[in-house]
């Protein structure tokens, strides 16, 4: 039994209706649906992080031009991702880049455990998706003052950045620096709810995410995506 | 009264159960914030809301009304009415309150839920003398047919009835047809079947804009 089948947020699981409108696998659905119709060459997985950045301008500016499809839907786990691209979600597409935002919402998950769920879901996508890279972005912090949250979301990243370091097709990449004042205090600038980023926050991760996704793209040679379709 | 037996019109704070704090120190920020500032018009709620502070629309048709914004995701009737009864009133006396929540009061029936906005628009008539009150019906939610869509149909007609018995206040649906004939919501109208695009905020907010408009204008009600 490898160590990730005794990690919680390395299991698969779909989230329940227990407030019965549905919405989660309505979007899961789209998202499948989408896969159909679209040929991305980068895609968004993950979280509330993911899914909010498609309704600023952010994305029509950066990420829209890079033919980008977001699958983020709120409140997400690791384990509520792994499941969706487990049904349906990376069928029929060929994405050259994934970008994967999750982890805030492992409430009950240790930060080991939140990294190897996330880690759980790069190993997926590296056997799905051969040809792909495959970017991780560090968790942010969160919170207006110092808590145990962004201690977490810190060892995380911890984490993260040595796992991936061994990958060849994968990196970690950190868009949180600047958001923590030298008082401690993040700003509603920034975070208009301290988890939450403004438009102005988007654009900050926006930027460095944005060159990156470039310079892979340009990495990918054009025969070998000639080959893919 | 009634409203003691409702937990919807029971002032009760949100639990930190995540452990950042974060309702509570927007709960702080608000209530700095209204020292400072004198806004006219006053919006009170949850993420619809919030949400629309993050839009353009709020910069182009609000903020010049000298509004501020007072939304928390998540927040129930319960919250709200918490928030308004512990300091984000006290330093302010804005001439129109958007009041929109209730989407978020799981597990509470129609007439609960009701029952709540009431109680927070009756706090708001008793603590903001000038004030109107301006009750946004609930919009419907999910790709397709669901209880929670019929819930707050039931709400909105409720409180239609409701309305003429309180004082400076009225209801406004600003539901322009997200429903489509075939008993779907696009996403190009709510992202996440709950949630406004920029684009459904502008429908939503034009009809809103020319009600607080027409408020803002009309002579003291007192
Ligand atoms: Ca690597």
């Amino acid at each position: 039994m490898s160590v990730d089948e005794l990690n919680p947020a390395a299991m698969p699981e779909p989230v329940e209706d227990n407030r019965g409108d549905a919405r989660w696998m309505s979007q899961h659905n789209r998202f499948v649906q989408e896969c159909k119709d679209a040929e991305p060459d980068v895609l968004f997985v993950g979280d509330s992080m993911v899914q909010l950045m498609q309704q600023y301008e952010v994305w029509r500016e950066l990420f829209s031009p890079l033919h980008a499809l977001n699958f983020g839907i709120a409140g997400d786990t690791t384990c509520n991702v792994l499941w969706r691209l487990q049904n349906g979600e990376l069928q029929n597409i060929r994405p050259k880049v994934v970008v994967v935002w999750v982890g805030n919402n492992n409430y009950n998950h240790t930060a080991e455990q939140v990294a190897g769920g996330i880690m759980a879901i790069v190993q997926l996508l590296i056997s799905q998706l051969p040809q792909a890279k495959v970017v991780v972005l560090g968790l942010l912090p969160r919170g207006e003052r110092q808590n145990p949250l962004r201690d977490k979301n810190a060892a995380v990243n911890g984490f993260l950045r040595s796992s991936l370091a061994r990958l060849s097709a994968a990196q970690f990449l950190d868009v949180g620096a600047g958001f923590v004042h030298s008082d401690g205090t993040i700003s509603t600038r920034d975070m208009f709810d301290f988890l939450h980023l403004t438009s102005s926050g988007y654009w900050t991760v926006a930027k460095p995410l944005s060159d990156l996704l470039l310079q892979l793209l340009e990495e990918t040679p054009e025969e070998r995506r000639a080959s893919l379709v | 009264s009634c409203g003691e037996s409702n937990p919807a019109a029971t002032p009760t704070p949100c639990v930190d159960t995540q452990g950042d704090g974060r309702w509570m120190s927007l709960h702080n920020r608000f209530v700095a914030n209204s020292k400072d500032k004198e806004p006219d018009v006053l919006f009170v709620g949850d993420s619809l809301v919030q949400l629309l502070h993050q839009f353009e629309v709020w910069r182009n048709l609000f903020s010049p009304l000298h509004a501020l914004n007072f939304g928390i995701g998540g927040d129930a009737t319960h919250h709200v009415l918490w928030r308004l009864s512990n300091g984000e009133l006290d330093h302010i006396s804005p001439k129109v309150v958007v009041l929109w929540v209730g989407t978020n009061n799981h597990g509470d029936s129609p007439e609960q839920i009701c029952g709540g906005i009431l109680a927070i628009a009756r706090l708001i008539s008793n603590k903001l003398l000038h004030a109107h009150t301006l009750i946004l019906g609930l919009l419907p939610r999910g790709e397709y047919p669901n209880p929670l869509r019929d819930r707050n149909t039931r709400v909105n007609e409720l409180l239609q009835e409701a309305i003429a018995s309180l004082p400076r206040a009225s209801y406004l649906s600003v539901d322009s047809g997200f429903v489509q004939s075939d008993g779907r919501i696009s996403h190009q109208d709510m992202y996440d079947y709950l949630h406004l695009t920029p684009q459904a905020y502008q429908k939503v907010c034009k009809p809103l804009h020319a009600a607080i408009l027409r408020l803002l204008e009309k002579p003291n009600e007192n």
